[in-house]
């Protein structure tokens, strides 16, 4: 599984960081690092619920 | 301005049709007054019974007409935007008669990313953990003092004004022994009339423009010093830009992270088994702040279309005022599983207390950890508490919701 990030649409509210600050990483400035997030299996389950909490819908997890 | 309908009623712009307009009004509903015991947030809640955009004539502080948008998603559309719509309102300026934007809330893109991305590693969640500190101190002293005084406090003038207060003045490197002078100020600019307002604007301009002068000579560690010594694009800020975020800063933490410290212990004071089960599960306390973040956010964003747009449905034209209240979103079934529960265990709580778009809150990592703290240590040191016998709290909608007059028990 593989989750994108759209720093575009990223506002910095870090509720992904909150829930798993070891998958999502933020830049000084407090916003997700663009690119895609390789996700290990047994964190995908957090990782999805990390996507869900995005109040901008920056995350999509694009491979399952 | 725009002519008037005579079938519409008084101040309803000629290119909205009379099915789009609405009866709601976030000043002058019923529950949007000052309310003994009141409950605006549900009022709003049940905006969702009727459709996602309406325009409500005389629903902002100064008696304009705007267009209410209640969806999540049609706020997402909205507040993404800034290039439909803008951002510039001069609500600090128009009140001296001039004409500037605070920085970075009432600029656009391009230009509002520039000076946002120099603040934001300042309120950055990593760099907001030093405070902490801080924060704790204050919020133990604060009770303790309650504590040693008796059993009952006026919770937003004896806690959550001066802790919320008191914390940002720090940042600001601001000393704090004029603090209640300042939540009046603050309170005449946001809740009076124009006069009050053109007061109050005044009063906070000359004491930060001789913050900003003090802070040239006397360089210290604080946020005043790190805008005179700032440099935007290879120059330092000039004297206008300096001031213009200051405002910013010194408004945005003087009023809203207490009314939300008040309007949680109102909810809880009301409601006991709540209490208890953050008292039996002191781990919820982040997602519990969160999820009455949810329930009882204060602010209501709103925009001026730049250009004519349609959104559900409804015919925005340039020039229209476009209000997103982020009380109506976070209560979105569409968005939250049963809104209008309080459920402190709450998952995909993406809610909207601090906006969505690119001037999503400045301030907002610094407002969680005050709020979490300040209930951990309450409920550290203060038993099971109620509004006092005999006393009625007053909630208000408008600009910014809120609680007054919250007297809280413990004997």
């Amino acid at each position: 599984m593989i989750v994108k990030a759209d720093r575009d649409k990223c506002a910095g509210h870090a509720r992904c960081w909150v829930l798993a600050p070891n998958l999502f990483e933020l830049d000084d400035e407090g916003y997700i690092l663009p690119g895609d997030i390789p996700i290990p299996p047994e964190q995908e389950q957090l990782a999805g619920r990390a996507v869900r909490a995005c109040p901008e819908r920056a995350l999509q997890i694009v491979k399952d | 301005m725009a002519s008037q309908s005579p079938n519409k009623g008084p101040n309803v712009p000629a290119h909205v049709p009379p099915e789009c307009v609405g009866s709601f009004n976030l000043y002058k509903s019923p529950e949007m007054r000052p309310t003994p015991f009141g409950d605006p947030f549900a009022a709003v809640g049940k905006l969702h019974e009727g459709p996602s955009v309406f325009y409500s004539p005389e629903t902002t502080r100064d008696g304009q007409g705007a267009w209410i948008v209640t969806s999540a998603e049609d706020q997402r559309t909205v507040l993404q935007d800034g290039t439909t719509f803008s951002s510039y309102r001069r609500i600090f300026s128009s009140a001296i008669g001039e004409d500037w934007p605070v920085i970075p809330l009432e600029l656009d893109p391009p230009e509002h990313g520039k000076y946002r991305s120099m603040l934001n590693p300042l309120m950055s969640p990593k760099r907001i953990a030093a405070l902490e500190p801080f924060v704790t101190a204050k919020a133990v002293e604060l009770i303790e003092g309650l504590k040693a005084r008796g059993t009952s406090a006026e919770i937003m003038t004896e806690f959550a004004f001066p802790l919320a207060v008191s914390v940002f003045l720090a940042f600001l490197g601001i000393p704090d022994d004029r603090l209640m002078e300042f939540v009046g100020w603050a309170n005449e600019l946001l809740h009076m009339g124009p006069a009050e307002r053109t007061a109050a604007a005044h009063k906070i301009l000359g004491f930060l423009d001789g913050m900003i002068a003090k802070r040239k000579t006397e360089p210290g560690e604080d946020f005043m010093t790190f805008l005179v010594q700032a440099e935007l694009e290879g120059r330092p800020l000039n004297d206008q830009e300096i001031r213009s975020i200051a405002v910013l800063l010194f408004i945005g933490g003087l009023d809203t992270v207490a009314t939300a410290i008040g309007l949680d212990l109102y909810y809880l004071a009301r409601n006991p088994d709540r209490q208890q089960e953050l008292r039996d599960n002191p781990d919820i306390m982040p997602s519990a702040v969160e999820e009455m973040l949810r329930a009882f956010p204060s602010v209501t964003p709103i925009r001026t279309a730049t250009r004519d747009v349609e959104l559900s449905g409804c015919p925005i034209r340039k020039g229209d005022l476009v209000s997103c209240p982020s009380m109506a979103s976070s209560r979105d079934p569409a968005e939250f599983p049963d809104p209008e529960t309080v459920d402190f265990n709450r998952e995909d709580n993406r809610h909207t207390a601090f906006a969505y778009g690119p001037h999503r809150c400045l301030g907002s990592h610094l407002a969680r950890r005050e709020l979490i703290i300040a209930l951990q240590e309450w409920f550290a040191r203060i038993p099971p508490f109620r509004i006092k016998d005999g006393t009625a709290p007053i909630t208000y909608g408008g600009f910014v919701f809120g609680v007054e007059n919250l007297v809280l028990d413990w004997s």
